[in-house]
């Protein structure tokens, strides 16, 4: 059991650390306070302010707000692919493996972003949103996760361990659910969800911070609020034009971090028997 | 009683063809079969086309709109004449984001930057692979490509922009842009660290098999015994390492204000400009069934250069 419960503990902290945020993310930011001329966490704690004067946490706490669902909501997608794809394998079914195998290959043949952006165009805009974009990042990412799950199932023997466990008279719930899914493709199962969960969260930054960049509105929420790529793109002002928001760029990166370690985390502690 | 999971070795033998074929003809489809998909997609969705590219609220006159950018026939029209003139080179004009300007020449701006940019990306990871084949990359040193893995594209574009903004007078533009950006594609989201350790498992999976193991008795270098069974998954990871970096460009591109094609189509997705993304992702839809010919191809000479070799050991032992 070496490293699994401090994984477990480090993720559960980390990940309990972005539930909270989106919980407790205003609805609207705080009015403007241009008469601000310290930005620093130690004239508006506990992160400093942005460019306009208003808390840092609570842009942060709304972007947590944006990614929070949708991530977690595509990487509970992908988890039920993967081991849906270890139980095809697993039960023989050949046309089930084929059909993936060939979804997969179509699904496989553009890039992933491309994709989003077409969907994004074709969206109307009353269903512009996080949701749809990490739905078909959660598809696109489906076949790979299948196809990880069923060589792990395969390299269990496949049918021939569900024959085993059968001729111990095991039933097919213990079987399929106990030792196939929880058991033996758990790592990579949770591994792949957490990974999409990351990514989603990785999806909207960039979608977000692209459009904030070009001062245009985001795919990914409305005007009213703000994400994580608004904290990065004050960071990015201080690097490059030697702005007073060095905090956010710190923020920034701290929040990336936090999803990058829970994300790593989780992975560690499903791994770790 | 379930059937064997394993499939019959001397059928897959057999139709080694198969997989090859399948990736020919997906390769010959992928070009007309995205802008089709893009097509009834548009007319799938609720509200008149015209009214999706171009809400009332932003245009007025919708059905002369509909009209004038051939949406008003339905979609099958729509489709076979934008078909048979990009057949032709002709890709139509741009609705919103440059009204007008005919699509072809943004894009035959565009693709030699963005071939650029995933050309110089790739030589790294060409490099890793090479290296992770020939076992000569540490396995000591997979944290630190594991860690410079984590970092998404836009984190590293936003540091290489920022770099590129303070030394613009001592590099230049667009050319620091460039070398940063393949930089950045090269390292972000794991693209150097899964090339090389997801060769190395490839290789060291094969490594360990008993037939190299009898070749190495013979006096044959491990290489030689396992490169004909390793190119196939090999080729097929460089087609997905180079598709993630068409789709990476897309950030980098847009960051570091590189004139590719990614900058093209994100542009375009932002004015709703369909004039503008039909053709773009067709041109990706291309680039992807180059991409899958060069799989078919790959796999298809391994399959013949495989049984090439015991039909010389057959002759010799006769």
């Amino acid at each position: 059991m070496t490293g699994r419960w401090p994984a477990i503990g480090v993720s559960a902290v980390l990940f309990a650390a972005l539930i909270v945020l989106a919980v407790i993310a205003p609805e609207f930011l705080s009015e403007a306070n241009l008469d601000l001329k310290e930005f620093g966490p130690a004239a508006v704690p506990p992160f400093g302010a942005d460019d306009r004067g208003r808390p840092l946490w609570e842009l942060a706490a709304q972007g947590a707000r944006v990614v929070a669902l949708p991530s977690v909501v595509a990487g509970l997608v992908v988890g039920l692919f993967a081991a849906a794809g270890g139980l095809i394998r697993s039960m023989d079914l050949r046309w089930a493996d084929s059909a993936v195998a060939a979804f997969g290959e179509v699904v496989g043949a553009l890039p992933r972003m491309v994709v989003i952006l077409i969907v994004a165009l074709l969206l109307p805009r009353d269903w512009r949103g996080l949701f749809p974009l990490a739905a078909t990042w959660a598809l696109l990412s489906a076949p790979g996760a299948m196809d990880e799950a069923a060589a792990v199932a395969e390299r269990l023997g496949g049918a021939r361990f569900v024959e085993a466990l059968r001729a111990h008279g095991y039933s097919s719930w213990r079987i399929f659910v106990v030792h196939v899914v929880a058991f033996n493709l758990r790592p990579v199962i949770v591994r792949q969800a957490a990974e999409v969960t990351m990514q989603v969260v990785f999806l909207e930054i960039s979608l977000s911070y692209l459009a904030t960049s070009n001062d245009d509105p985001s795919f990914t929420h409305p005007d009213s609020v703000r994400s994580w790529a608004d904290i990065l793109h004050l960071g990015y002002r201080a690097l490059a034009f030697d702005a007073p928001y060095m905090h956010a760029l710190v923020l920034g990166l701290g929040l990336v971090a936090l999803v990058a370690g829970t994300t790593i985390g989780i992975s560690r502690a499903a791994r770790a028997r | 009683m379930a059937r064997s999971s394993r499939p019959d070795p001397e059928a897959s033998l057999k139709r080694w063809w198969v997989r090859p074929l399948v990736r020919t003809v997906a390769a010959l489809a992928l070009p007309v079969a995205v802008p089709l998909l893009l097509t009834l997609l548009l007319w799938a969705l609720p509200g008149d086309p015209a009214s999706i590219v171009c809400p009332p609220e932003n245009c007025t006159g919708t059905e002369a709109l509909a009209e004038r950018w051939n949406l008003h026939r339905g979609p099958m029209h729509f489709f076979s004449a934008w078909m048979s003139n990009a057949a032709g080179g002709e890709l139509g004009n741009s609705w919103r984001m440059q009204a007008g300007v005919p699509v072809s020449d943004l894009v035959k701006e565009s693709i030699p930057n963005t071939l650029a940019l995933i050309g110089l990306a790739f030589i790294p990871i060409l490099l890793g692979t090479v290296l992770a084949a020939l076992d000569a990359i540490h396995r000591r040193l997979d944290p630190i490509l594991h860690l410079m893995g984590l970092f998404p594209a836009v984190i590293l574009a936003v540091i290489a922009a920022a770099w590129k903004v303070l030394t613009y007078t001592e590099f230049g533009g667009e050319t620091a842009a460039l070398f940063l950006g393949a930089a950045v594609l090269g390292i972000a989201d794991g693209a150097f660290s899964g090339a090389v350790t997801g060769t190395r498992s490839v290789s060291s999976a094969e490594r360990r098999q008993r037939y190299t193991g009898v070749g190495v008795l013979r006096g044959e270098t491990e290489l030689s015994n396992i490169l004909p069974n390793i190119t196939p998954a090999l080729v097929g990871q460089l087609r997905a390492r180079i598709l993630h970096l068409f789709s990476g460009a897309v950030v980098v591109e847009v960051v570091l204000k590189i004139d590719g094609l990614g900058d093209l189509l994100w542009q375009a997705a932002l004015v709703q400009d369909f004039g503008v993304v039909l053709p773009v992702a067709t041109v990706f839809a291309c680039f992807s069934a180059i991409l899958l010919l060069a799989q078919a191809l790959a796999e298809g000479g391994v399959a013949v250069w495989i049984r090439w070799s015991p039909k010389g050991v057959m002759e010799r032992a006769a």
